[in-house]
């Protein structure tokens, strides 16, 4: 087996590589920029046998791929933060044509405040532009969920396109030990792209994204969310295949050690790997508790967390966007929606916000939290669980009041 | 598992060296390391770190570290710089020191209270080999000297990050400092 050294933007670009993306307009935005900058340089030297369209806007940089797929072509971009709020509107037209473009999202707080740092607030503000989100723990995952992402986005059932998120600097930027499988082994795996339903041939004319009354647009709406669910089936399919064919176990959402825990929180993205380190410590203190890791976000796996999550009856889950205004983060809420004729007592827990750690500690904290809730010892809290005491000081500005 | 933070100045290399001593431990001694990014702060001559993570198996954790094995440190003057290294470290913390001083040396064994203190003058001998005062290949040399890595491996690793040329160049540096490496 051949093991390399990759952070997550170069496992991202070795994935594109592999699954022979053709036209790649990227725009570059820390912290995703290398990712722009590799693809560039791949196709400069010809590794990458593709056309490098350059962009002036991730606006441009989606517009562009989306209707290079449409012509019949694997077409690559990827972005963070606001680069990814910029393309609001063109999600849209790639989902709603039924372009099934697989882009790498490097999670990035949306400004402002101006960060550049980790959280998932801009891609859950994305939620519901009909793409699937798959969320990574590690950099082998990025790779692999990339290459399952093509699979299961280019399905004929699915023809959705897909997120795959890595977490800004502790995967984009962490250099992590990686398989990575021969080319002929990803070939035999996803296969050439072919255009299916939608395409762009001037042999075959066709009038796509028309102007579509309400006669017709409620169905091609009911069209997507039949395809949201399929993609459950489908993707539990495609990680089957992948595990026979590269022997790597991958579930919709993983339960870890939490078969007979009194407690679960529940996580995506790379903070499960330190969940998972928590919770090993936690279990040698004779501590019953476990994490369930949410690896696909969109389509929500509500059965799944229903199968995991149904003997725990006091639950907490990890938001690491703010969700302001909402009852709780957008992960709580699906969670809560899941579990709602079961009984339970489930807790929304915030941070990670801006790049702020999400410590070995503070996830002890919360398993401490949720024991002592579960044991009737403790009524409360601490939703915002890595919040400074002085909160409502920083930077009040006193002048004029 | 082993938990390291390499302490320098941006343009000593600091970055590079968590990503070759990674390479080493990963590829070359069949091990796994994580390298955890500390952004930010990429400035010429400002203090700059990286965190390691090693392990003889598949790492979990992915966040800041808080509690260290073992430090190395590139520039000396990093003790007049106000840099907090004290509460990162534990009485059993290990540290690897770039200095052409004994007496500096024990000034950071006694001040910081270290139980092992490794020192090596890295910044002459990348001077001597490399023709530049960039000492993280060095300073790779002397962690090998501290058991927990073989210098074999570093050498590989050094070979690989830096080409054929400057491979050579900086593998010499590295041997050189691992067997020069003094423990107080």
């Amino acid at each position: 087996m051949t093991y390399k050294m990759m952070d997550g933007n170069l496992a991202a670009v070795e994935a594109m590589k592999m699954a022979k993306v053709q036209v790649v307009s990227a725009y570059p935005i820390t912290p995703q920029s290398n990712i722009a900058e590799k693809l560039s340089d791949l196709v400069a030297s010809g590794e990458l046998k593709a056309e490098y369209i350059r962009v002036e806007s991730e606006h441009s940089a989606l517009s562009v791929a989306t209707t290079a797929q449409l012509a019949g072509v694997r077409a690559a971009t990827a972005t963070a933060s606001n680069g990814l709020a910029l393309m609001h509107e063109v999600l849209g037209m790639t989902s709603g044509n039924r372009v099934p473009i697989v882009m790498p999202v490097v999670n990035r707080g949306v400004a402002a405040p101006w960060t550049l740092w980790c959280e998932h607030g801009d891609a859950m503000a994305e939620r519901d532009m009909g793409w699937m989100q798959f969320y990574c723990e590690n950099v082998q995952e990025v790779f692999d969920l990339i290459l399952m992402a093509y699979k299961a986005a280019e399905d004929k059932d699915v023809l959705t396109p897909a997120m795959v998120c890595l977490d800004g600097f502790f995967l984009s930027h962490s250099m992590q030990k990686i398989v990575v499988p021969k080319q002929e082994l990803v070939d035999n795996f996803i296969g050439g792209y072919k255009s299916q339903n939608t395409y762009l041939d001037t042999e075959d004319p066709m009038f796509i994204c028309d102007l579509t009354g309400s006669e017709e647009y409620t169905e091609m709406k009911y069209q997507q969310k039949v395809a949201m669910d399929n993609a459950i089936g489908v993707i539990e399919q495609v990680q089957r295949e992948f595990e026979e064919r590269f022997g790597r176990k991958y579930s919709i959402v993983e339960g870890y050690r939490t078969e007979d825990a009194d407690v679960v929180l529940v996580a995506l993205g790379s903070m499960c790997g330190t969940g998972k380190h928590v919770v090993n410590k936690l279990r040698e203190k004779g501590k019953k508790v476990g994490l369930a890791k949410v690896t696909v976000f969109r389509p929500f796996p509500a059965e799944k967390i229903r199968e995991i999550l149904s003997g725990t009856r006091c639950i907490g889950v990890f938001d690491r966007s703010a969700g302001i205004g909402g009852q709780g983060g957008p992960v709580w809420s699906e969670v809560c929606a899941a579990m709602k004729d079961i009984s339970c007592d489930i807790r929304n827990y915030t941070g990670g916000l801006g790049g702020r750690d999400v410590s070995p500690d503070n996830i002890e904290k919360i398993f401490d939290e949720l024991l002592e809730i579960s044991q009737g010892k403790r009524k409360n809290h601490t939703a915002w669980i890595d919040l400074k005491e002085n909160a409502m000081d920083i930077r009040q500005v006193i002048k004029n009041v | 598992m082993k938990e390291i933070r390499f302490y320098g100045v941006g343009g000593q290399g600091v970055v590079v060296a968590a990503k070759t001593f990674s390479v080493a431990v990963s590829i070359y001694e069949n091990g796994y390391a994580t390298t955890i990014p500390a952004y930010g702060h990429e400035r010429r001559g400002a203090p700059v770190y990286a965190d390691i993570v090693a392990d003889n198996k598949p790492i979990l954790k992915n966040c800041f570290l808080y509690e260290l094995d073992g430090m190395m440190i590139m520039d000396d003057t990093l003790i007049s710089k106000h840099i907090s290294i004290e509460k990162f470290k534990n009485e059993d913390t290990f540290l690897v020191l770039n200095t052409n001083s004994c007496s500096i040396a024990e000034e950071y064994k006694n001040t910081y209270h270290f139980r092992n203190v490794y020192y090596v003058n890295a910044t002459a001998g990348a001077i001597k080999h490399i023709g530049k005062p960039i000492p993280n290949s060095a300073m790779l040399g002397a962690l090998a000297a501290t058991g927990i890595v073989k210098i074999e491996s570093i050498e590989q690793a050094i070979r690989e990050t830096f080409g054929a040329k400057a491979g050579d160049c900086n593998a010499k540096a590295a041997r050189e400092a691992y067997a020069q490496t003094t423990k107080i």
